[in-house]
């Protein structure tokens, strides 16, 4: 455990102190400055309206952290020549990639708190409730969606460079979250062969509208009950170990050379 | 077929293969290598010869493609053998956002060494390679020879007992070099087992007392130093002849 720990803890200092982390505060001033900018429309009275605004910024944003973080974690290694004296430590392939997982998800995490704190507090100095327990929750499943997004980015950036991986990864989950949730009304429409290939489609990838409580927020729906969160949980976590083992798979038998990013 | 005896290095017909765009290329063939503890070893060879494919088969970040290789007995594809092992690569780079004594810190972690443990190896390591203050800067500050010197010093966190060098003297200037032969007359004398390739054969001389000379994935002599260079005779002679005689005898 002290092994991945420790790699979790480079990552940290690693977005901490390298420019990436200036991205962060980039993203918090927009997000600062869209929400302040609401009353310039005169819509400042619709308290809502900001919090759904704000989370979904919040959404896109820790996406895109969890993207660019998590795809360069291990070419990165290659392309500095790192991988050559960690590699040389007695490290399994697996703890490097549960390690760097960690240091990644705690990491975009976090700076997604940052996030709803952010998008929490302007709506109630507004004069917005916060349904708290619902709002836990919503952050909490919104962390299982980073750790299943870092861990797809590592699965692809285990064989891949860091674009690449990027590109693939984006795609895979923005089509998870845009199309997943309305496969079926095409499969009723589609039906035959073209039907069955979408709901294999269905069963294949990621649900990640389960995860998005944006809308119990902003309407005070009440807290779902607690066997429907931790199943949505059992799910996310499923979801990530999957990927994590496929990652580890691709990187397991990967062979190291000096100015060949993918080995040979 | 295994010896049974815990040699620091033992290489068994070995061979490494690697598909290229014009066929397969065979970087090692065949490769017998034993090093017992104890000995500096020169492993010696011109440009492509396979050295550093060796050296990476040892610490596992290429598999063999025939033959098995062990260290202390261990066979290397178990993370466990590289636990007594050193590493410095060619052109060594490292996490340049760290300060020196953090990545110590977290190299030692890796080896997972308790904190009182960490605390003395990481202050023993800075000492050995002479960074003194400069291992609380972040590395980027550092220059070519303090990169060079903060590598060696996570290669040696672990007090262990075999150290691979991988061109160690690359790119130093002269103290650099002196100071890295320093070290590495310190490694011996505590019994440590040196396993170092070098283009330096002026420094392999002054350091090695056993060495091995590869030529196209294998190697064609190896001998105690005193017994391959005679009285009087330099190793850069000795050297030239045998890549010259191996080069006729595979033409």
């Amino acid at each position: 455990m002290i092994r991945i720990l420790t790699l979790a803890r480079v990552v940290w200092l690693d977005v901490l102190r390298r420019k990436d982390f200036y991205i962060l505060l980039i993203l918090l001033a927009i997000l600062l400055v869209a929400l302040l900018s609401m009353n310039v429309f005169g819509l400042g009275g619709v308290t809502a309206y900001v919090a759904d605004i704000g989370l979904l910024l919040s959404w896109i944003f820790s996406w895109v952290l969890a993207i660019s973080i998590g795809c360069r974690l291990l070419p990165q290694e290659e392309s500095r020549g790192t991988i050559f004296s960690l590699l040389a430590k007695p490290v399994r392939r697996s703890e490097l990639i549960v390690g760097k997982w960690l240091g990644a998800w705690s990491v975009v995490s976090v700076a997604t708190a940052m996030f709803y704190v952010l998008v929490f507090g302007v709506t109630m100095l507004k004069g917005w409730t916060l349904p708290i327990g619902v709002a836990l929750e919503a952050i909490v499943l919104h962390g299982m969606v980073i750790a299943i997004i870092i861990a797809a980015a590592l699965m692809f950036s285990a064989r891949l460079n860091s674009d690449a991986a990027a590109t693939l990864t984006g795609a895979l989950t923005a089509t998870s979250f845009l199309l997943v949730p309305r496969i079926p009304e095409f499969v009723a429409e589609a039906g035959g062969v073209r039907g069955g290939l979408m709901l294999f489609l269905y069963n294949l990838l990621p649900h990640f509208e389960i995860f998005d409580l944006r809308m119990r927020v902003l309407h005070n729906y009440g807290t779902i009950s607690l066997t429907t969160f931790l199943m949505i949980t059992a799910y996310g976590l499923l979801v990530t170990a999957i990927f994590l083992a496929l990652a580890w798979v691709a990187y397991r038998s990967k062979h190291f050379a000096r100015g060949s990013l993918s080995g040979y | 077929m295994f010896s049974g005896m815990d040699y620091a290095i033992e290489m068994r017909s070995v061979t490494v293969r690697f598909p290229s765009r014009g066929g397969v290329v065979t970087a090692l063939e065949g490769l017998d290598l034993t090093v017992e503890p104890g000995q500096v070893f020169g492993f010696l060879g011109p440009n492509g010869a396979g050295k550093t494919t060796a050296m990476h088969v040892l610490l596992g970040f290429i598999a063999a493609t025939e033959g098995e290789a062990r260290l202390f007995g261990r066979d290397v594809r178990e993370s466990i053998a590289r636990q007594r092992i050193g590493y410095l690569p060619e052109h060594p780079d490292t996490y340049r956002f760290l300060t020196g004594r953090e990545l110590l810190d977290a190299t030692a972690a890796l080896f997972r060494l308790d904190r009182r443990t960490r605390r003395r190896r990481v202050g023993e390591s800075i000492e050995a390679v002479g960074l003194g203050e400069a291992a609380t800067r972040r590395i980027a500050t550092y220059s070519r020879g303090m990169m060079q010197r903060i590598c060696l010093a996570q290669s040696l966190i672990n007090d262990p007992d075999l150290v691979i060098l991988d061109e160690p003297t690359g790119g130093l200037d002269p103290i650099g070099r002196t100071d890295i032969r320093k070290i590495i007359g310190e490694l011996r004398d505590r019994g440590k087992t040196v396993f170092f390739s070098s283009h330096e054969l002026s420094e392999v001389e002054l350091v090695c007392d056993t060495l091995a000379i590869l030529a196209r994935g294998r190697i064609v002599v190896q001998g105690s130093a005193s017994s391959l260079v005679a009285p009087g005779e330099r190793l850069e002679k000795v050297f030239m002849k045998v890549i010259a005689d191996a080069e006729e005898e595979r033409t």
